[in-house]
């Protein structure tokens, strides 16, 4: 057993070594702590008789600092010690540069980092000790560990009628979206300049817009779209490279997963952002593309960039976002509203997305694409995400215009079982906001606890699934204030670690603001703002107040009634339509991007 | 050493007190105050009055996506 001598330079201050005689001790070591007060002479004289593998210091108070050290450093000279002996320093009144100066042999500034001192004592390097004991960070799966059972008979019941409806309205339907879905398959399949390839980018092309299709017949860009040149592409990757460590949003446990969404517009500037939000301890990120993207039949090609929010899907610009996110990171790429949600996911999976995101309630409301075309564009996405073996997550957000959340959770669980029912992994995202409905209501008046908690624990009623809430958590309870936006942002975590929720989705500090592009600063603000509050929680939670227990009793029922009303108007698609997922009163209309596009 | 301006990411934010009398002259304030620090792509992000003055956060942006990135110029090709 290594012997190793602890000691405060300090008349006060002892906290420090007290810590690390515990942990040495811990770790097999013979630690031997001297009061505080103790000279620099009672350190070598007792080393003398221990002869310790190392002597760490630490001091605390910036009163000469130096003459004291250095006393300490000249006396092991003398005594012969060093050869055998290491001497480390640490403390609030050092700094890096101080103790080299002084001769130390290694110094600690920050967090006791515990591999980086058996390191020192063993005399090993210390970046290869951090790194080897590091533990490799793996990509977790969201969706392990769920039964995906139902615990709700009567949902289950109605769920399977309306999904069993759908299935068989969408038998021998198509759109030019699923068309072109097939087509980019095949086009991927291909060799860049195969005579093939050419045949069917011009099928492809058929099937689209005529502003894309002058994109790649004429070159034309839209406005505010550039190529990014060489020299960009060149250097990027000098900014990218795998970070040897980040941070950890989490104190205890390894739930809830944290999600960052980027879409800055450009591939360049959203690589960069990601690096951030990976160093601050994102576990994933979602790719948010420009919303005009999602209204045109036909997605552009190469490495685009663009001015405005929203990074142009292209396999190009997705696979160039996706050499700059680290191995261990989840990555989403949305598709759930839109005329291209089919072929978004094609493209996702190619460039290699851990994850994909389908709502067609939403998307056919909220997200402005006719019901008709995307439940049959949905359906056909989600047979794509079983065949990748990719899990999608179903985003909640048309609770944001008005819909109450009984509503939004019924498209949510329809959703989910047609997801199930094709071969799926579906991940339901009810969302955690102060959403009109509840401001109107008054639901909330008192709390944001008591609603967001029945909010997440009525699923655990309904079915054994993973639960993310999104997107991002706190909708509508930021506002441009930095401190406030990011410290609601951290309370909404918070809230739902403690309940179990398997991951969440985090906006920036920027949320609130909407005179420019997020900044990276801003991303750095609540991922922090996060870990303080998760460390301050750690594995203690929140309180509500019995109004969560009738809270969750009445939306339990309000999403049985909803569905008793879905499954008996016997069909999915005229129930948007006529707005039994949200309707007009409700604040959401049917879209009408795609309408009459669906062909027999 | 090259432009400490040209590594910055995207935004420079100012955060501040003025002793002012109202929001409107914190408003003023803030702009004069970006205009004598030669900052550009000005905008208040938030301006909060409360007794005797505002607390208040200005942006300059230095690189919106999509444009040509100082710190990209000087990042080391890979």
């Amino acid at each position: 057993m290594k012997t190793v001598i602890l000691a405060p330079l300090d008349p006060v201050h002892d906290n420090a070594v007290k810590l690390l005689q515990r942990k040495l001790t811990e770790a097999g070591y013979g630690a031997i702590a001297l009061p505080p007060g103790v000279t620099a002479e009672e350190v070598i004289e007792r080393a003398l008789t221990e002869k310790p593998a190392a002597i760490l210091v630490s001091r605390t108070l910036g009163y000469k600092v130096a003459e004291t050290l250095s006393g300490l450093v000249d006396l092991a000279d003398a005594a012969g010690l060093r050869p055998h002996t290491r001497l480390g320093v640490g403390g609030m009144a050092v700094t890096r540069e101080i103790g080299a100066e002084l001769g130390f042999d290694g110094v600690f500034n920050g967090d006791l980092n515990m591999p980086a001192v058996i390191a020192f004592i063993e005399n090993r390097p210390i970046e290869m000790a951090t790194a080897d004991t590091a533990p490799a960070r793996i990509k977790p799966d969201l969706t392990a560990g769920y039964s995906y059972r139902f615990i709700d008979p009567l949902i289950e019941g109605l769920l399977d009628q309306i999904t069993s409806q759908l299935l068989d309205w969408v038998k021998a339907k198509s759109s030019p979206g699923t068309k072109r879905a097939q087509l980019r398959e095949a086009m991927l399949a291909e060799p860049e300049t195969s005579t093939e390839k050419s045949r069917l980018q011009e099928q492809y092309l058929q099937q689209c817009d005529l502003e894309i299709q002058s994109f790649y017949r004429e070159g034309s860009l839209p406005d505010g779209v550039r190529w990014l040149d060489q020299g960009e592409l060149e250097r990027l990757p000098g900014l990218t490279a795998a970070l040897p460590q980040s941070l950890s949003v989490r104190h205890v446990g390894e739930r809830p997963l944290i999600f960052t969404q980027y879409g800055t517009g450009c591939p360049v500037m959203d690589a960069v952002h990601i690096k951030v939000a990976e160093a601050w301890g994102a576990d994933g990120l979602l790719h948010f593309d420009p919303s005009w993207g999602a209204q045109r039949e036909g997605l552009l090609d190469g490495l685009l960039s663009h001015e405005h929010d929203g990074t142009i899907l292209t396999l190009d610009n997705l696979r160039l976002i996706r050499s700059a996110i680290a191995p261990h990171l989840l990555w989403n790429v949305r598709g759930h509203r839109g005329l291209n949600t089919p072929e978004t996911q094609v493209l996702a999976q190619a460039a290699g997305a851990d994850l994909l995101k389908i709502n067609i309630p939403y998307g056919a409301t909220g997200g402005a694409t006719d019901p008709a075309r995307l439940a049959v564009d949905g359906v056909y996405s989600l047979q794509l995400a079983a065949r990748y073996g990719l899990p999608f997550d179903i985003p909640g957000n048309d609770e944001l215009s008005g819909v109450p959340p009984y509503k939004t959770f019924a498209g949510l669980l329809v959703m989910t079982m047609l997801g199930l029912k094709l071969g799926a992994r579906p991940i339901p995202k009810p969302l955690m906001c102060y959403s009109p409905y509840m401001m109107v209501e008054g639901c909330m008046e008192d709390n944001f606890i008591d609603m967001n908690t029945a909010k997440l624990r009525v699923w655990s009623e309904i079915i054994d699934a993973p639960i993310w809430p999104g997107e991002p958590v706190g909708f509508m309870t930021h506002t441009p204030d930095r401190v406030q936006s990011a410290m609601t942002t951290a309370a909404h975590v918070a809230l739902a670690k403690n309940l179990g929720a398997a991951a969440v989705t985090m906006a920036s500090s920027d949320e609130a603001y909407s005179k420019g592009p997020i900044s990276a600063q801003a991303r750095v603000d609540t991922l922090r703002a996060a870990r303080e509050l998760l460390r301050f929680m750690g594995s203690a939670g929140f309180s509500p107040t019995p109004a969560a227990d009738r809270l969750q009793v009445q939306l339990h029922a309000g999403i049985r009634q909803q569905l008793q009303l879905i499954a008996k108007r016997g069909d999915f698609v005229a129930a948007i339509y006529e707005g039994l997922l949200g309707s007009p009163e409700d604040g959401l209309h049917p879209g009408r991007t795609g309408r009459g596009t669906v062909q027999e | 050493m090259g432009s400490a301006r040209a590594q910055v990411a995207d935004a420079i934010d100012i955060e501040t007190f003025f002793i002012c009398r109202d929001a409107e002259e914190a408003q003023r304030l803030a702009l004069q105050l970006a205009d004598e620090l030669n900052l550009t792509d000005v905008s208040i992000v938030f301006l909060e009055h409360a007794g005797i003055g505002a607390r208040v956060r200005l942006r300059s942006y230095v690189h919106r996506p999509g444009e040509h990135y100082g710190w990209l110029e000087n990042a080391t090709q890979a």
